[in-house]
């Protein structure tokens, strides 16, 4: 069938608007998109094929170099599926200050997301205030781990460094005030009118879509789709019983408003770790053994898998990771540009998205 | 004609805008105590214990060189990923990162090290120049002959009915060097790390 295409425009590889090179094709008749098309692998690093003959104590820091904004889960999935394999013990105080750096670093790339999404619509004075707030968390981050992006925190058989009294005060007391500054700009998003014509009913992507491109994390959470997440599966998340957030509107509106949520949400669940805190020891020791296991967690994505194969000594002999994004592109190239009216809504579609490129190529 | 620039100009050089103007508010930008740096020596001494260059992630990122005062850990800023496992590995303190050194007092919290050592009798020849090589062997059968024979079963390595075995792998200090010796890769020594929670009375 022959179809009246206007012109082919390449968006990106480098663009103002991406955090990390990506180009996004659009078929257009005038502004109208009619469909969209991703090319990626602009920064292969081949990060598996690094991993692979190495013990488990190099991986565990490549693990976390796979993704800069969140390495946090990128580590603990990688040492709780070789904790499944080796049926190593967690203290429970160790599991719960998992969750609690789990969920900073969850608030930190969300923040960081919608900063991004705001800088794209051109509201970049929301954005700086939203980075002002991601400092705050990364503050927290670092003063419980000592670093603010690779953190490499969590161990085989619990934590690295067990939180003090005074920390844990200080957190409490950080949490109220980024608490407080999170709501004001989320009602900021929610009544500006300029963000709402930017914003709503743009970039549709129905619960049918979601399903059929697999979609995870907070896109299919803002279609409706709470099932999708993986916390719901974790035993630690499961003892602290929370509700996973979902939107079912649908559009970038929605996408970045179940972050915003997910960002109380996630203060929530540390509060409730705070409280829940038992003393005791915060590692459980146990050497990693051989086996293989595929194993997910949920990270600020999506779904994250690994695949790990490993020796009796603790080496990696083989590791396959899947990360969220490479499904979320695919549900926004294919489902949500098509039928995005104009084209300054393309990058902006793509952004509330959360594409993390280094992810999807590693 | 001047009069009309005067609102102007009072609202440039208002006292509280000058002010505001040439002493910055913004607090300095301070490193925190807690941020963990480049490992850095704290001034005990060094008992070539390498366990730092065992737990090291990065490779070539810490030596441990012998200068005029003694043995000494030297960490190669190019290389070094920040960390901090060689402090938490080091049995004498000798490096400091950030608040590891404190909080591994006050959490109990140790890395402890064993090693592993695998043959692959597929490849091994019997030539028995891992266990001539290996510096545990030397100390104990000075006099251990070519090809890796002895009379005593003593030894960490021994070369017997043409085969490289592991007698005591529990001497092991992991130096690797029967690795670096083997021709054919048929030994591999790795490193078990495990990250252990001590209690009070053993500190």
């Amino acid at each position: 069938m022959k179809r009246t295409v206007d012109v082919s425009i390449p968006i990106g590889p480098i663009h103002p608007c991406f955090k990390e090179p990506a180009r996004v094709k659009c078929e257009t008749k005038g502004e109208f998109v009619l469909s969209a098309e991703v090319e990626l692998g602009y920064m292969k690093k081949g990060i598996e094929r690094i991993m692979r003959g190495r013990p488990w104590q190099e991986v565990m820091f490549l693990a976390e170099r796979v993704c800069g904004i969140c390495s946090v889960i990128h580590n603990m999935v990688f040492i709780e599926a070789l904790e499944q394999i080796s049926a190593i013990f967690v203290p429970d105080r160790a599991a719960l200050l998992r969750v609690i750096v789990n969920e900073l670093d969850r608030m930190q790339s969300h923040i960081l997301a919608n900063f991004s999404y705001c800088y794209t619509i051109e509201h970049e004075t929301l954005g700086m205030y939203l980075l002002d707030v991601r400092e705050h968390v990364m503050d927290e981050l670092e003063r419980i781990t000592g670093a603010r992006v690779t953190c490499a925190y969590i161990v085989p058989g619990g934590v690295r460094f067990d939180l003090r009294h005074e920390d844990a005060l200080h957190m409490r007391a950080n949490l109220a005030a980024i608490e407080g500054e999170v709501v004001r700009y989320m009602h900021m998003f929610e009544s500006g009118p300029l963000i709402a014509l930017r914003s709503r009913s743009i970039g549709v992507l129905t619960r049918e879509a979601a399903l059929e491109a697999c979609a995870v994390g907070p896109t299919a959470r803002a279609s409706g789709m709470p099932e999708v997440d993986r916390r719901l599966q974790h035993p630690t998340y499961q003892k602290l019983g929370f509700i996973p957030v979902s939107r079912t509107e649908g559009d970038n509106y929605a996408r970045i408003m179940v972050r915003f949520q997910e960002v109380l949400e996630s203060i929530a669940i540390i509060r409730r770790c705070l409280d829940m805190l038992p003393e005791g020891p915060i590692r459980g020791g146990g050497i990693p053994g051989a086996g293989e296991i595929a194993y997910s967690g949920e990270a600020p994505r999506g779904e994250l898998s690994y695949f790990i194969k490993t020796d009796a000594a603790g080496r990696v002999l083989d590791i396959a990771i899947q990360t969220p994004s490479i499904m979320n592109i695919e549900a926004c190239c294919h489902y949500m540009l098509k039928g995005v009216a104009s084209l300054a809504d393309v990058p902006s579609t793509f952004v509330s998205a959360d594409p993390c490129i280094a992810c999807t190529e590693r | 004609m001047p009069l009309p620039l005067l609102p102007y100009l009072c609202e440039i050089v208002r006292l509280e805008w000058v002010r505001k103007f040439f002493f910055v508010k913004t607090a300095p930008l301070v490193t925190p105590s807690h941020f963990r740096g480049f490992p850095e020596l704290t001034g005990k001494t060094c008992t070539h214990a390498l366990f730092c260059m065992m737990a090291c992630p990065a490779p070539g990122a810490i030596d441990v060189i012998k200068t005029t005062e003694g043995w000494e850990p030297r960490i190669h800023k190019g290389h070094c990923i920040r960390c901090g496992l060689c402090v938490e590995a080091c049995p004498n303190g000798v490096l400091t990162s950030g608040r590891i050194l404190e909080s591994m007092f006050y959490d109990h919290t140790r890395l402890s090290f064993s090693f592993r050592i695998d043959v692959d009798t597929n490849l091994c020849m019997g030539c028995g120049n891992c266990a001539v090589a290996c510096p545990v062997n030397k100390l104990i059968d000075a006099q251990m002959a070519y090809g890796g024979r002895a009379s005593t079963d003593q030894l960490l390595l021994k070369v017997s009915e043409g085969k490289c075995h592991v007698l005591h792998p529990e001497l092991c200090t992991g130096c690797k060097t029967c690795e670096n010796h083997c021709p054919n890769e048929a030994i591999r020594v790795s490193r078990l790390l495990e990250a252990v929670h001590i209690e009070e009375e053993e500190i």
